[in-house]
């Protein structure tokens, strides 16, 4: 049979449970703009029941638990994107760097000096004994060289600046990963202890989707609350409570490679902006780089090939106008001119006969007219000058062009799961005021009936007093 | 019950804010530039056939410096054989007029003289430069071509038979000179063997005479049909000149099509992309503003 201090107990049972459902709630509510935030529910159960006799009472209510609602597939999916986005908007914005180099729209590329250069020929063969014409020779010669020097230089420096970032990607990484491994415990102790893990899970997917940032990841759920994150090629990153740092060595071309546990996984890393850099300081610049050696190094052999089937002013063979490259690599680097006098251009197709050093067919152009018609053959890896050159263009122009188009349904892809996530985890203000006010209500039931349940005793009480009296 | 829809609306309101932002931006960029293909990325392939167009347009004005020089050259080369002939034609007269049987040995060499002034007027006419090069060398420009042995008192030709050929346009070239001794020491009429001759026969009364001037006759109608390779030349380079102003002209509109704005579509884009920001700003405004419940419970 029920008491009446029995009531008062399931009647104080409901105003604890009710004080920490409102709690609930007004954390909630407080958190509505926090960032990683996980909404938060009250789960209320019925307390264990007495039973007496054939009769079954209840005790009241209980707050069984508190938990964070969160969807940890969504988590691992906005990962993922992040990372693809991490190394997208790195590859765009050094490719943008490296575009710039060749954006013929401004003027700002190769092709100007490449005419302007093979234009010379054209200007010699229309008056070959014209000092001047002779001298453009040289000055467009040298102007063509400086422009390649040039591009191949910048290259180099934009490689050095994505091997930087390399290196800020991995420290930024070491230090996201031992502060994941730390937040790791605390979810495996919140665990153990029974409590809700969800705040220590809301600020390990903060880290971790920071971490996707720099580096593509994949999560395994460890079974005790822990996760165990690991590159794409497998390498360790964080176990439980202990986090692997990734090293950098300096390689054979003065760049730094990634090693985990002793192995270099430099070309398996994928996602993040620590890829994306790499993309553009392994793949994407050294393409560049080697097709601007080749156009340098099929220019100068052709020229000076083409020169030497000439005559000069002093009617002698011809010699070498650019200087003589022995190898590809590196060949745009080493460009030069190696002429310093305009006389010893070969305009002429035959020596003549030379009086006093001045050969009678200085005149003669049909070796200009050879040099001009070289920029028509397929000197440079079997196309044209200008052909190649324009490859180069579309290439920078449509790997920078299909980056950004990824990047944006990538974008879009990361807004629509950061919707879908909000709709599992995100704090309504109008939910939260609901619950509120239902709360409120029940506590204030609860209040109510501790007074009426007062008044029962006093009741009692009183009837005591009479009969002793 | 209905999904749960995420409760933050403002990161979808504020997206939308920033892609009608970025497309405002992107409209007016075009419409400042004039141009639709800003860098490589905007269009790739616009951008690649960018570096044929503009190699073309350099082409095509060094082909039309080409010509202009040529012009100069051919022009020079051409009143100077009109000179030529005028003197020849005029050494033609004094010729038949020493024919005449009645003139006295004196009045003969009086009119040796004059040929002999003609003479070194056709010899300084044919050894003329442009530019400093010597015009009828053949591809010796640098040596005087014609000179007179001072023992024998004959010419000799010092240039040579060798012709230059000049690019005009993709694939069309041209012949830009006709060697000296192939106009005036032609086998088949020399204008300075005849004059040479005419001097002579004037100066020995000899009874050469009607042949040198026969001799001269000949020798100005070779001139003649060498000289028309000029005109033609020149004809020819007019021709080229202008299929080059048409063709920069087409280059241009190339161009224009490559990376030209349509300015009509970036305007409207542009009055698009504006509408639909303050569409995006005037909604998150809304949003912002927006009672809860927790309002009414007050």
């Amino acid at each position: 049979m029920g008491t009446l201090t029995a009531s008062l107990n399931t009647a104080l049972s409901s105003m604890l449970a009710q004080q920490g459902a409102i709690d609930t709630a007004t954390n909630n509510i407080a958190n509505v703009d926090t960032p990683g935030y996980s909404r938060q529910v009250a789960n209320l159960e019925e307390s264990p029941t007495i039973q007496e006799g054939d009769l079954t009472y209840g005790t009241g209510v209980q707050l069984a638990s508190v938990t964070s609602l969160r969807d940890a597939v969504l988590d691992v999916r906005t990962n993922q994107e992040t990372a693809q986005q991490g190394q997208l908007n790195a590859f765009i914005g050094a490719g943008q760097q490296v575009q710039a180099l060749f954006n013929e729209t401004s003027g700002t590329g190769l092709q100007s000096s490449l005419t302007a250069f093979f234009n010379s020929f054209s200007d010699l063969a229309s008056d070959p004994s014209d000092p001047t014409t002779r001298q453009n020779v040289l000055t467009a010669a040298q102007n063509l060289t400086g422009a390649i020097n040039q591009t191949s230089s910048n290259l180099s420096t934009l490689q050095t600046n994505a091997d930087l970032s390399v290196q800020q990607s991995v420290s930024q990484i070491n230090s996201l990963t031992s502060q994941i491994a730390q937040v790791n415990q605390e979810v495996v102790e919140a665990t153990q202890n029974g409590q809700n893990p969800g705040p220590a899970e809301d600020q390990r997917q903060q880290l971790i989707n920071q971490l996707s940032n720099y580096i593509g990841v994949s999560e395994t759920d460890a079974g005790d609350g822990s996760l165990t994150l690991s590159t794409a090629n497998g390498s360790a990153l964080v176990v439980g409570n202990q986090s692997f740092a990734l090293s950098t060595q300096t390689n054979a071309n003065g760049f730094q490679d990634i090693y985990s546990n002793g192995q270099n996984i430099t070309s398996q890393i994928s996602g993040g902006s620590l890829a994306g850099n790499i993309q553009i300081r392994d793949q994407e610049i050294p393409a560049f780089q080697n097709s601007l050696d080749t156009l340098a190094y099929d220019l100068t052999t052709a020229v000076n090939k083409q020169n030497q089937a000439g005559y000069d002013l002093h009617g002698d063979p011809g010699g070498d106008i650019f200087t003589p490259l022995t190898q590809v690599q590196g060949a745009a680097a080493n460009m030069g001119v190696v002429m310093t006098d305009p006389d010893l251009i070969a305009a002429s197709g035959t020596a003549g006969t030379v009086t006093d050093g001045v050969s009678s067919s200085s005149g003669d152009n049909t070796n200009a007219n050879a040099l001009y018609a070289l920029q028509n053959s397929n000197m440079v890896d079997g196309q044209t000058p200008i052909s190649y050159y324009s490859g180069m263009v579309f290439k920078i122009g449509n790997d920078v062009s299909t980056a950004q188009t990824n990047e944006q349904a990538g974008s879009q892809a990361l807004q629509q799961l950061q919707n879908l996530q909000g709709g599992v985890s995100g704090v309504d203000i109008n939910q939260e005021a609901a619950n509120l006010v239902q709360f409120q209500n029940a506590y204030q039931a609860a209040a109510q009936v501790v007074t009426v349940i007062n008044s029962l005793l006093e009741t009692t009480i009183n009837m005591m007093d009479t009969a002793t009296v | 019950m209905s999904i749960r829809l995420n409760p933050n609306l403002l990161p979808d309101l504020l997206a939308g804010i920033e892609q009608s932002q970025q497309n405002e931006t992107t409209a007016s960029q075009e419409l400042a530039s004039g141009r639709s293909v800003n860098e490589p990325s905007d269009d790739p392939a616009a951008a690649a056939a960018i570096v044929f167009n503009h190699n073309q347009a350099s082409q095509d004005a060094q082909f039309l410096q080409n010509i202009s020089n040529l012009q100069g050259r051919f022009q020079v080369a051409d009143s100077t054989l009109s000179n030529v002939v005028t003197s020849v034609t005029q050494a033609i007269t004094i010729g038949t007029e020493g024919a005449n049987g009645t003139l006295s040995p004196s009045e003969r060499q009086a009119l040796a003289a004059q040929v002999q002034g003609i003479l070194t007027q056709v010899m300084g006419l044919a050894n003329t430069t442009y530019q400093g090069a010597y015009l009828f060398g053949g591809t010796s420009v640098t040596t005087q071509p014609f000179a007179v042995d001072a023992t024998t008192g004959a010419i000799t030709y010092n240039g040579n038979d060798q012709t230059t050929t000049v690019q005009l346009t993709d694939g069309n070239s041209i012949t830009a000179n006709v060697p000296g001794d192939q106009l005036f020491q032609n086998p088949g009429g020399s204008i300075l063997g005849a004059l040479q001759d005419l001097y002579t026969a004037l100066n020995t009364s000899s009874d050469n005479m009607g042949n040198a001037v026969t001799e001269l006759g000949s020798a100005l109608s070779q001139l003649d049909t060498q000289r028309v390779t000029y005109g033609n030349a020149l004809n020819q380079i007019n021709l080229s000149e202008s299929f080059l102003n048409q063709d920069q002209l087409n280059v241009a509109q190339q161009e224009n099509d490559l990376e030209g704005a349509d300015v009509t579509q970036a305007a409207t884009a542009f009055s698009q992309a504006q509408l639909a920001n303050q569409a995006a700003i005037s909604a998150t405004s809304q949003v912002l503003n927006q009672k809860n419940l927790l309002d009414y419970l007050a």
